[in-house]
């Protein structure tokens, strides 16, 4: 399979890829993307939109009221005047007709919400919120702290504890992950493994997809420019697709190691390095894993999307056949993100051997969680043994294929076309 | 001896029969021409030659072996629905088809250097093929087709949309391979160029090869009892003459077959007693295109070998 012909269409793929307009926009416009991405994720955390929020607190006790009215006036996003937040005091048997009387104002965005504190929450901690969008996220996040700190300050008031005990009860819990290894040394776990593992897994979707569509396209030009049969006259259909999806294959393959050429630096040199927090815990291995990982993938999907090419004549026809083949990048994909919250999510584990999902699925779970070097190894048997069922019924299917216009053939058709002989 | 054998070759699409046992020899150094009209089962017929389509059944025998790689590689293929990559420059189109052959450095930059002067293309070899016309693009996917000096040329319908100039080159040069002594096999429903070019035809019709074998034997076969008459005056009293069978009107002449009660000079003479003004006489002359109208015109005939 591997001749002289094969190689002259890997070659001019090769040629016609790496010299194109697409590969150097795309390769330099891919980090563009992705720090895009990251960065837009980190503004949006940021920014939540919550200017000008209004917020009535209401207690039992006047005292209590007051203190509040002394502590929410300290929080700076109130200092700066983001948001208002004024105290007052509601017995909880007025409190219906209270919350009644502000509904119209509530409907209306003039006020945000009311947060009820009842006397009883000093036994149970347990507050009510009342708004037209009750599960802000916001306002929990901001409001929380706050209103444990005010309940803690007030429950130990007359309990004599020193500042320094009442600072303590105040505190949250700090988690701070160490990652134990099957090497010697423990290490703190950073942000940086959590980060790659995204990363790995936009580079690893967005390269499979587009590389398989161009392929695609490109299957779908030569049929329709009747060069084909040019092709078919020197070469056979298999050398042609096996060159092809080389040559292609190559080009992607090109693409992501200078994608990974930073990372590469910088776990070779000392020079260079990343801040503590985001510091990276991958070797050689890990980056040589990822690229022979991402080539098996490419040779599979390339063979699927090929496939989906021969079988229809326009690029609009094969957009719609192609879903089934884009659903199998995608499934894993927001698999993966899932592992980010919970790298010991069982349902991902178990998809990491699964083929085709373990082509993206297994290089965030090596990133995440420590493991033998046997199980991404397993990942690559899986991902050959795929391959190898792969091929023959693409390549069956691209041979008839190719030479074949006219109407969208059945699945009967295809099947037909799988068990032609020859 | 013959440089390919083709036996009893059928192809079968659903229940559509293109082709069915088809068989026909290819003798060296020859210009083979495989004959019919459109539908007729040619381009299926060449696609199975060139291993593009595997046969239903049937075998095609080159050189003493059944066709493989090796036939690919010396075989120059030309297929009727001509394609090339769009956005390739014309000099990396050829060279790239010269690779898939196994052919590749100076010598092939060199040919094709030449042949792209002689088809006045020197100016275009780093034009991107979308840039050219037509009639250009055809004749780089020629000389793709010859580039690396194949002992076998297949050209399925080579001269259709080109204009007379480069007919006249194509010509030129399938004369010119033949004289190199390779083998040249062509499919047309031009039977006009078959007759001018072609040493052996097969004629196909309806998937069946209906005639087969060398040309001049064919029309020395076909030709007896046959006049080609070119005239000028009214030739109506000829039909239902005792002297003639039939007589077919092809636009420039007639032909006309004798029943045997009268030899062609009797029918020259009546000719000239009814004041008929004779331009040309051919006596035991067929085209290619009558023996294709008697033979193909009407319902399935029974097949003629001349071999």
């Amino acid at each position: 399979m591997f001749n002289y012909r094969t190689m002259a269409v890997t070659k001019r793929e090769l040629r016609e890829k790496l010299m194109s307009k697409a590969f150097i926009i795309m390769t330099i416009l891919m980090p563009v993307i992705m720090f895009s991405m990251v960065g837009l994720q980190a503004l949006m955390v940021q920014y939540r939109g919550d200017k000008g929020t209004k917020i009535e607190v209401i207690t039992e006790d006047s005292e209590l009221s007051l203190k509040c009215g002394d502590l929410l006036n300290t929080l700076p996003f109130v200092k700066d005047g983001k948001w208002e937040i004024t105290c007052s005091t509601v017995s909880e048997k007025e409190l219906k007709t209270y919350i009644e009387k502000k509904k119209g104002a509530i409907l209306t965005k003039k006020l945000t919400g009311v947060i009820f504190i009842p006397d009883s929450s000093l036994r149970d901690k347990k507050i009510e919120y009342y708004a037209k969008t009750p599960n802000s996220l916001t306002v929990y996040e901001k409001m929380n702290g706050p209103i444990n700190k005010l309940l803690i300050n007030e429950f130990f008031s007359d309990k004599s504890l020193t500042d320094e005990e009442l600072q303590f009860a105040r505190m949250p819990v700090t988690f701070d992950g160490f990652k134990v290894t099957r090497e010697d040394k423990i290490k703190e776990q950073n942000y940086g493994n959590i980060v790659l593992a995204f990363v790995f897994s936009i580079l690893l979707y967005m390269s499979l997809l587009i590389s398989g569509t161009t392929t695609m396209t490109s299957v779908i030009e030569e049929k329709s420019s009747k060069v084909i049969e040019v092709l078919l006259s020197s070469v056979s259909s298999r050398e042609l697709m096996t060159g092809k999806i080389l040559g292609s294959s190559i080009t992607s393959l090109i693409q992501m190691t200078i994608w990974l050429s930073p990372m590469i630096v910088l776990i070779s040199t000392a020079w260079i390095s990343l801040p503590d927090k985001f510091s990276l815990d991958i070797g050689y291995g890990h980056i040589i894993y990822f690229l022979v990982n991402f080539f098996l993938g490419l040779l599979i999907y390339q063979g699927l999307f090929s496939m989906v090419g021969a079988i229809f004549n326009t690029t609009q026809e094969a957009n719609s056949g192609v879903f089934p083949v884009i659903m199998l990048i995608l499934v894993p994909f927001f698999l993966s993100f899932s592992m980010i919250t919970n790298p010991d999510n069982s349902i991902v584990a178990a998809a990491s051997y699964i083929p085709f999902a373990t082509i993206i699925i297994m290089p965030c779970r090596f990133t995440l969680v420590d493991m033998p070097f046997i199980y991404p190894v397993l990942s690559c048997i899986i991902n050959i043994l795929t391959l190898l069922l792969i091929f023959p019924v693409a390549g069956k299917i691209y041979r008839v294929g190719i030479l074949r216009s006219g109407t969208k053939p059945s699945m009967r058709e295809l099947i037909k076309w799988i068990r032609t002989p020859g | 001896m013959q440089a390919l054998e083709v036996r009893d070759l059928t192809k079968t699409f659903d229940d559509i029969r293109a082709v069915s046992n088809a068989s026909f020899d290819v003798p060296e150094g020859s210009i083979f021409g495989l004959i019919g009209r459109n539908g007729a089962g040619k381009t299926t017929t060449i696609r199975m030659l060139m291993n593009i389509y595997v046969p239903t059944s049937g075998k095609i025998i080159f050189r003493g072996e059944p066709v493989g790689n090796e036939f690919r590689r010396i075989t120059g293929y030309l297929p009727e629905e001509r394609g090339l990559y769009k956005k390739m420059k014309v000099m990396d189109t050829i060279m790239f088809f010269a690779e898939l052959k196994g052919k590749k450095g100076r010598d092939v930059t060199d040919k094709a250097k030449k042949y792209l002067s002689r088809f006045n293309l020197s100016d275009r070899v780093n034009s991107k093929v979308e840039n050219l016309s037509k009639g250009n693009q055809q004749k780089v996917q020629f000389i793709s087709t010859i580039i690396h000096d194949p002992d076998f040329i297949v050209l399925d319908e080579p001269f259709s949309g080109l204009d007379p100039i480069n007919t006249n080159l194509l010509k030129d040069i399938i004369l010119e391979k033949k004289r190199e002594g390779k083998v040249i096999i062509f499919s047309t429903h031009l039977m006009d160029y078959a007759e001018k070019l072609c040493d052996h035809i097969a004629m196909i019709d309806r998937g069946k090869i209906i005639l087969n074998g060398n040309l001049n034997d064919i029309k020395a076969e076909f030709s007896k009892n046959k006049v080609s008459l070119v005239y000028e005056g009214d030739i109506s009293f000829l039909e239902n003459h005792p002297f003639v069978e039939t007589v077919s009107d092809f636009g420039n002449s007639v032909g006309i077959t004798l029943t045997g009660k009268g030899s062609s000079q009797d029918l020259l003479k009546l000719l000239i007693e009814n004041n008929v003004g004779v331009i040309k006489f051919d006596c035991d002359d067929i085209s290619l295109n009558e023996i294709f109208i008697e033979l193909a015109g009407g319902m399935p005939k029974e097949e003629y070998s001349l071999v």
